[in-house]
């Protein structure tokens, strides 16, 4: 089984009182170490897709595998501990903590894994070094450029050592000046470290670094192209 | 884990200072109130059984009549019981014994100069010689004036007089004056006591010598009146060493066994007990009136907890999509609100003994009463672990919504 498989996945919430149907019968696999860039108009579906992949949500309809594990037959807590050691996620506005240190930041999923002070600061100190920030380690993130921030944000993702790396329009808000390391940086997580790492995206030089890009239309994979 | 956790709550709380300390406050005012309150409570609790102690001393006890409480508390006139202090005295246990009597007697005083003499109906006073010797904190320093004496065993028609009786039966040491007929010797006049002396005290109600009476020895007033049917009170000091509920208990077991008025003793202890009742039950209902303005303090930090997940519902959904749990949210949160708790139980207490101390020098000075306040120990760690408790408690509800958010609708959250 492929490490993310998702086949015939609906998935339906209510909004007021209107029921979305956000997928409708989609399919994707993607094999470990892939990069995967989605793509598609604003309601065609992505957010929803990546909820579902990074475990934040089951589906309503359909089958989701991660890492051979069924979404629909985990408890909330496993969810959470699926979240917390498989998947690292990378939003579009950061979501860093304001009131903790870039470190802190980093160190935060470790917290939730129960991971000791000493080793947590050690690894957090060595990402934060690996993405270039080993002299920001004590700044609040108010104190870093929007690239910096999400430098952190990915340190922060691969705090528990995941397999799978989620990045929802990492470069949405930043100029291509501080996107282009961005993109850099998860290029090299996937061909180096192996990480499997999914994009959303609108960015064409975003979808360059993808080595499949699938496009999403009302809830259903309408094309997918494999990059050369 | 726990301890990062707290440490995460402490940094929420130092980041909105201004918002944190308005619900320290809340809290705050309560306990300083509620441990002011029980601090003077108990320093008034104790300062009273001290000064009964003073005046009981750890052997002695006193025989009433039945219902002697709450006679004192209607006002009711005593009506005197009837018991024998002799039978008393051979009980085991007792060493000494010693009964106060009254009775209205028809007094003729020492003729005057000019050949008449004042008579009439006067309150005579029975009283046993150990009396004044060995209950000396009940009755207070007595003393005779210079050239006369006390009441001493072996005394029979001996009388010492309070003053103004001296005054108006014209007499003096050494002279005569005549009791239902019976001639009595002034053996000395009653010296003026000083108000509210040292050994200020709870029986002297009782017997507190009186500048209106006339004292006679004890044994001699069962002479002239019969058998002691409307003693007033009765003291009894026991052998050292034995246990003085014991002994009392013995003695109320037989004299109400042996057919005479229904008595009660009453020993130290039960004395106690009964301050301890009131003083407890003020005590409370002060520390209960204070325990509202805790229940705001609460309200207080609930809403603020309100506020706070409100706010941070978008930083609740990233926590969770990194891998934290339900049960981690919430003890972040309820640390968070434990933590003000905490801090306002903390300002509270050293608020709440000031207080109390500024409240004892206050009522030193305005009752002349020595209120020792009393810093408990266990009042002020029970009061921290209950400030934590109130702070958790009030953050339940605030927590358990964090908790449940769902990461999704959490993560969109404007």
């Amino acid at each position: 089984m492929a490490q993310l498989q998702l086949s015939s996945v609906t998935k339906e919430y209510t909004l007021g009182k209107t029921i979305v149907r956000a997928l409708r019968g989609l399919d994707l696999e993607v094999a470990q170490g892939e990069i995967v860039a989605i793509m598609g108009p604003s309601g065609s579906g992505k957010s929803t897709l990546m909820h579902i992949l990074g475990a934040l949500d089951t589906p309503t309809d359909g089958a989701a595998h991660i890492e051979g594990a069924d979404l629909a037959t985990l408890k909330e807590r496993q969810l959470a501990l699926l979240r917390g050691r498989k998947v690292g996620f990378v939003f579009q506005t950061f979501n860093l903590s304001q009131t903790l240190s870039a470190q802190m930041n980093v160190e935060l999923p470790m917290i939730f894994q129960g991971i000791r002070k000493t080793e947590r600061s050690k690894r957090a100190r060595e990402l934060l070094e690996k993405v270039g920030l080993g002299d920001r380690i004590k700044h609040r993130p108010n104190e870093l450029s929007g690239g910096e921030q999400q430098r952190v944000a990915i340190a922060r993702a691969l705090a528990n050592d995941p397999e799978i790396i989620l990045a929802d329009e990492p470069t949405g808000n930043l100029d291509s000046e501080s996107g282009e390391p961005i993109l850099a940086l998860l290029k090299t997580l996937s061909k180096q470290d192996g990480k499997t790492v999914i994009l959303v995206t609108h960015d064409p030089e975003a979808t360059a670094i993808a080595d499949r890009v699938v496009k999403l239309r009302d809830g259903k994979v309408v094309e997918e192209r494999q990059n050369a | 884990m726990l301890k990062d956790f707290f440490l995460l709550a402490a940094r929420n709380i130092t980041h909105r200072k201004l918002r944190s300390w308005l619900t320290v406050i809340g809290i705050f005012i309560g306990i300083t109130a509620v441990v002011a309150l029980i601090s003077i409570g108990l320093g008034l609790d104790r300062t009273v059984k001290q000064e009964v102690a003073k005046v009981f001393g750890v052997d002695t006890f006193l025989i009433t009549g039945e219902n002697f409480f709450q006679q004192a508390h209607s006002g009711d006139e005593d009506e005197g019981y009837q018991i024998d202090p002799v039978l008393i005295e051979t009980i085991e246990g007792v060493r000494v014994v010693a009964a106060v009597r009254e009775e209205t007697g028809f007094v003729i005083g020492q003729a005057q100069a000019d050949g008449k003499t004042v008579q009439g109906f006067l309150p005579i006073v029975g009283l046993s010689p150990e009396l004044i010797n060995e209950f000396q904190s009940f009755t207070g320093e007595l003393a005779a004036e210079p050239g006369g004496r006390l009441i001493e065993p072996g005394d029979t028609t001996a009388a010492v007089l309070g003053r103004t009786i001296a005054e108006r039966l014209n007499a003096e040491v050494g002279s005569s004056i005549e009791i239902e007929g019976t001639a009595f010797e002034v053996i000395g006049v009653l010296a003026e006591q000083e108000e509210e002396g040292e050994a200020g005290g709870f029986a002297r109600m009782e017997i507190s010598p009186s500048r209106e009476d006339i004292y006679i020895p004890f044994n001699t007033m069962t002479q002239l009146y019969g058998a002691p049917d409307n003693i007033l009170i009765t003291l009894v000091r026991t052998v050292e060493g034995v246990d003085v509920d014991e002994v009392a208990a013995r003695v109320e077991t037989l004299l109400n066994a042996s057919g005479g008025s229904r008595v009660e003793t009453v020993t130290y202890s039960d004395i106690s007990d009964a301050i301890g009742t009131v003083t407890g039950t003020i005590s409370a209902f002060l520390a209960g009136i204070a325990g509202i303005s805790l229940l705001v303090g609460g309200v207080g930090v609930m809403n603020t907890m309100f506020t706070s997940v409100l706010e941070r519902t978008r930083e609740i959904g990233v926590m969770k999509a990194v891998g934290a749990r339900n049960g981690q949210i919430l003890s972040i949160f309820l640390f968070e609100s434990g933590l003000m708790g905490l801090v306002g139980g903390v300002v509270g207490v050293l608020l709440g003994l000031g207080l109390s101390g500024v409240a004892g020098v206050v009522i030193r000075r305005a009752f002349d009463v020595n209120l020792a306040i009393v810093a408990s120990p266990a009042l002020i760690i029970i009061t921290l672990l209950g400030s934590f408790a109130l702070g958790a408690f009030a953050g339940l509800w605030p927590a358990r919504r964090a908790a449940k958010l769902s990461v999704v609708d959490a993560l969109r959250y404007e």
